[in-house]
């Protein structure tokens, strides 16, 4: 586009970033929360209690709730209490258009719990921005490359990466602004490419069907015949005899004594000759990611028909990437070490997107200035969306949580409601920022955000319900919170008034 | 060339980052998965796995390079890639 | 496990504080003068000789693959704090590998 590479480098750098920036802020935001997707679901539907009951009790009580009640369905799905999320609920029907019913673990009774998109929504906002599936997979492919080019094309505009590794000046404006966009970039490279090339393998096989046209003709059932993927059937005949289902607690055992804890049981034709008994482990035993793998008994017999396979290295690899984007494994450690990273992120992301107008501001903000009125009006669309993109973002987010808790529980498509909030309140900010100056704007969206997140306790205390999970969610509320305050007072007053003399005495002697 | 209009330009190099870099990263994809020496299924996911370090490199080729025809060269080299790639098929094509 | 995480960062942010005082201009951010080639030397090694223990207790804590990719996050984590600690507050940037010590006697005998 330019004369030298490095023009180049800077001009895409620059025009992808701010063009493609606020979607990638909204996926790097919603994918952090996602980490804690589980907690967050918990948080948001309070009616479901804690339990100390064993799981081979609580798989007894599912199982006998749906005897009685269910006993001719073609499946049975049952979600047991785990570490991260403490609700069991079954369901019938297949995975997608199935009707869950939450248990009381301790009972083994049905649960009123209200309907909740949960932290799911965050996950599922995550890989398709809430478009029609597929659509959304392209869309975030497609984002995710211009962050793989904006990585690379950062990397080579950014001239001294070891020179200034370790340099941040705050309170200089834009050096300020450029300073942290490289620190927070150029510290957690090895953070921001795993996460976004691991984040592209995970659907490749959508995005580039090569190889299975090629080599297989476009026949993906082929392909996946050949990596061993073949599902355990039993004779069809079987499932018209019926029989009796085998006592659970023996399989649990030996498949957890294999696959350590377990999350999941699925029972095909319950009742039946041909019954099946799928037991999965919670995900996370290893790095590699083991989603759908089950070790799978007769469910007459309790026979073990099929174990979870062992991976050919290049299937396993695949797995790995995966894996590490899933950030399943580790336990908490990690996840909060993916939280954290996940959060600084972000904070490049928005930091970058702020420096394009910080370093365009003297030319274009002020109404006298030289600037031709189609470049100040530019100038202002991407201010305001600036402000709704990035505190929006982060207001709907938090506000997603309120709505989980506010709206009334008996309200019908109350899932949709909450979506509802989500979306509305994220255009409301969009509009807000359109209407009002952009430093107020930025201020009364992000301490209106520190103010929510903060408030998320004060929702607990109200509710009920607490444990150490709901616990954790508002503890963290309140620390976000805390920094997002701290930003809005640093953008009311940008000259802080306590400057500790020995560091601006350094700053002198460096100038 | 230099007449072009600036909008004009960037639709130019936008293109050829996005549809160029696509059918190179797509055919050199498939070129992979047929002369690995691994097993198919193998050879599928060994290919497709560096496929977006391809595409990242086109995008960023589209941009860089110095006169906008050559922005497009990542669309002429997916030709003999995709060709090495489906020669059964293209074989079968021609006979 | 905590411990052993506590630990890993703190090693890390040694590590790098070690390697960023090896750079004259950061030395000269704290102590307002530049360091000798010798020390410079040293620092450096001393810092390379933090993140290698911190990778060491990743591993011991979470297993070799897992702690690898756990270090990583760790080190990079460290060194974020430092980059924001080091203007406002330089000293005490310094003196917070004071916790190793202190984190060696509670994690050998607590």
């Amino acid at each position: 586009m330019k004369n030298t590479f490095t023009q180049s480098m800077a001009w895409l750098h620059t025009w992808a970033g701010l063009i493609f920036g606020w979607l990638l802020f909204a996926i790097f935001v919603t994918g952090t929360l996602a980490v804690f997707d589980k907690e967050l679901s918990h948080w948001m539907q309070p009616e479901i209690p804690a339990s100390t009951v064993s799981q081979a009790d609580v798989a007894k009580r599912a199982i006998s709730y749906l005897q009685q009640h269910q006993a001719n369905a073609g499946n049975w799905g049952i979600s047991l209490p785990t570490e991260r999320s403490p609700g069991l609920s079954v369901s019938t029907g297949d995975r997608r258009h199935g009707v869950v019913v939450p248990l009381d673990p301790n009972s083994g009774e049905p649960l009123a719990v209200r309907d909740s998109v949960g932290g799911n929504f965050f996950f599922r906002f995550h890989f398709t921005l809430d478009l029609p599936r597929n659509w959304g997979i392209f869309v975030v492919g497609a984002l995710a490359l211009v962050m793989l080019a904006g990585l690379i094309s950062g990397i080579v505009i950014h001239k001294k990466i070891f020179k200034e590794f370790f340099t941040f000046r705050p309170d200089k404006g834009q050096r300020s602004w450029l300073d942290f966009h490289n620190a927070s970039a150029v510290l957690l490279l090895p953070f921001h490419l795993m996460i976004t090339y691991t984040g592209l393998v995970i659907f490749m096989m959508i995005y580039i069907p090569a190889g299975v046209d090629a080599v297989f003709e476009g026949d993906s059932r082929a392909y996946f015949q050949a990596q061993g993927n073949a599902r355990v059937e039993q004779p069809r005949r079987l499932a018209k005899t019926p029989a009796d289902l085998v006592e659970l607690a023996p399989l649990l055992a030996q498949a957890e004594a294999r696959l350590g804890p377990i999350g999941s049981i699925g029972i095909r034709n319950p009742n039946t000759a041909a019954a099946l008994i799928e037991v999965r482990p919670v995900l996370g035993n290893r790095i590699a990611l083991t989603k759908g793998n089950a070790m799978v008994f007769d469910g007459v017999s309790g026979r073990l028909l099929s174990d979870v396979p062992e991976l050919r290295p290049a299937p396993l690899t695949q797995r790995v990437m995966a894996g590490l984007h899933f950030a399943q494994f580790g336990g908490y450690p990690m996840r909060w070490l993916y939280f954290i990273c996940g959060l600084i992120s972000c904070a490049m992301i928005a930091s970058g997107l702020v420096l394009f107008c910080v370093k365009r501001g003297r030319k274009y903000a002020p109404a006298d200035s030289r600037a031709d009125a189609a470049a100040r009006r530019w100038y202002r669309v991407a201010e305001v969306c600036n402000v709704g993109f990035i505190s929006g973002l982060m207001v709907a987010c938090v506000g997603l949580l309120w709505a989980s808790r506010l709206l009334p529980a008996e309200l019908a498509q109350r899932e949709a409601w909450e979506v509802r909030a989500f979306f509305g309140l994220w255009l409301l900010a969009l509009l807000h920022a359109g209407v009002r100056p952009a430093k107020q704007a930025w201020v009364e969206q992000l301490a209106l955000c520190a103010v929510l997140c903060g408030g998320l306790g004060v929702l607990g205390i109200f509710a009920g319900g607490v444990d150490h999970l709901r616990l954790g969610v508002e503890v963290t509320g309140l620390v976000l919170g805390i920094g997002l305050a701290l930003a809005a007072w640093r953008v009311a007053c940008p000259k802080p008034a306590v400057v500790k003399p020995r560091a601006a005495r350094t700053m002198e002697a460096k100038a | 060339m230099s007449e072009t209009p600036t909008w004009l330009r960037i639709l130019s190099r936008s293109g050829a980052a996005l549809l160029g870099g696509y059918a190179f990263s797509y055919a050199s994809t498939a070129c992979l998965a047929r002369i690995l020496p691994l097993s198919p299924a193998d050879a599928v996911i060994v290919a497709t796995l560096p496929a977006f370090v391809f595409y990242t490199l086109a995008i960023l080729w589209a941009f860089a390079s110095r006169d906008a025809l050559r922005a497009w060269a990542p669309l002429a080299l997916a030709v003999p890639l995709a060709l090495i790639g489906f020669w059964p098929q293209a074989l079968r094509w021609l006979a | 496990m905590i411990s052993l995480v506590t630990g890993s960062l703190l090693f890390a942010y040694a590590g790098m504080l070690g390697l960023c005082q090896g750079l004259e201009r950061h030395y000269k951010q704290v102590w307002q003068r530049s360091p000798s080639p010798a020390l410079r030397l040293s620092l450096r090694a001393l810092g390379w000789l933090g993140l290698l223990l911190s990778l060491l207790l990743c591993a011991q804590a979470w297993g070799w693959a897992m702690g690898a990719v756990a270090w990583f996050g760790v080190i990079s984590l460290a060194a974020v704090v430092l980059v924001m600690l080091l203007p406002y507050w330089p000293r005490f940037a310094v003196a917070l590998v004071a916790a190793i010590p202190v984190w060696s006697v509670l994690h050998l005998f607590g």
